[in-house]
């Protein structure tokens, strides 16, 4: 089964600037599906008026769209950023 | 012929074995070898199968032997993991055909006769199957070495 991503690791630094942090993923998602939830009603007149003005097109492309991100951050798992400079670090990891 | 029938071949001119010994030998060697063909025809199936399945699209830029500066050059190391290739792929789906117009008349005037809209989700699976046998390796005027390849 192919999991969604859990953790991301965001590391910079350079001359000024030297943090590291770790983003829970998996606390996000939750969250994401609750604001989600809680903002279901404003969606759902949304799509209402939209087809009630007969732009039902731009509802299939929201909904598209929407579908999209979540395929999207689910791909995301795996990704490796490191550039490394003279005097400055980039890492980006999500496991 | 193989050392192994050579050998007994030899036994047997030498008198050491008998024919029906060397018969059963021979076929014993022959089965052998059979089952050593189908192994290594199941492993270069597998090979190609996993060779077929790309994971990630790694990017990596290093410096190289003809590098001024080794020390202090940029290194870059990405790895893009192949369904996040995919999922930017079918994002194409959602590109108003306004703007897919667009880019296929711009596509016309560099003297590209291709049709974006004509990208179908099988042709993708075809591309990025394709990918595994891509490796891109690049020496800059610079030093720095840079490749892109499937993993």
């Amino acid at each position: 089964m192919n999991y969604p991503p859990m953790l991301m690791h965001v590391k910079v630094k350079n001359r000024k600037t030297d943090f590291g942090l770790w983003l829970p993923l998996f606390l996000l998602f939750p969250l994401a599906l609750v604001v989600l939830l809680v903002l279901s009603p404003l969606i759902l007149v949304g799509i209402l008026v939209l087809l009630a003005l007969g732009q039902g097109r731009w509802v299939a492309w929201g909904l598209r769209c929407l579908w999209m991100a979540i395929v999207s951050s689910w791909a995301l798992k795996g990704l490796e950023v490191d550039v490394q400079g003279r005097d400055e670090v980039v890492q980006i990891s999500i496991v | 012929m193989s050392e192994s029938k050579r050998k007994i071949i030899e036994m047997l001119a030498q008198g050491k074995i008998s024919a029906d010994d060397a018969y059963r030998l021979l076929c014993a060697v022959d089965a052998g070898e059979v089952q050593e063909g189908r192994e290594r025809e199941d492993t270069g199936k597998k090979s190609a199968e996993v060779k077929g399945k790309p994971k990630y699209l790694r990017v990596t830029v290093t410096p190289g032997e003809g590098h001024a500066d080794p020390e202090n050059a940029d290194r870059v190391n990405v790895r893009i993991p192949m369904s996040l290739v995919r999922a930017g792929i079918k994002l194409t789906s959602l590109i108003p055909p306004e703007a897919l117009d667009k880019a296929n008349s711009a596509l016309k005037e560099k003297g590209i006769n291709f049709d974006v809209r004509n990208i179908k989700q099988d042709d993708i699976e075809e591309l990025i199957e394709a990918l595994g046998d891509m490796q891109v390796d690049v020496e800059s005027a610079r030093g720095d070495n840079v490749k892109v390849f499937v993993e």
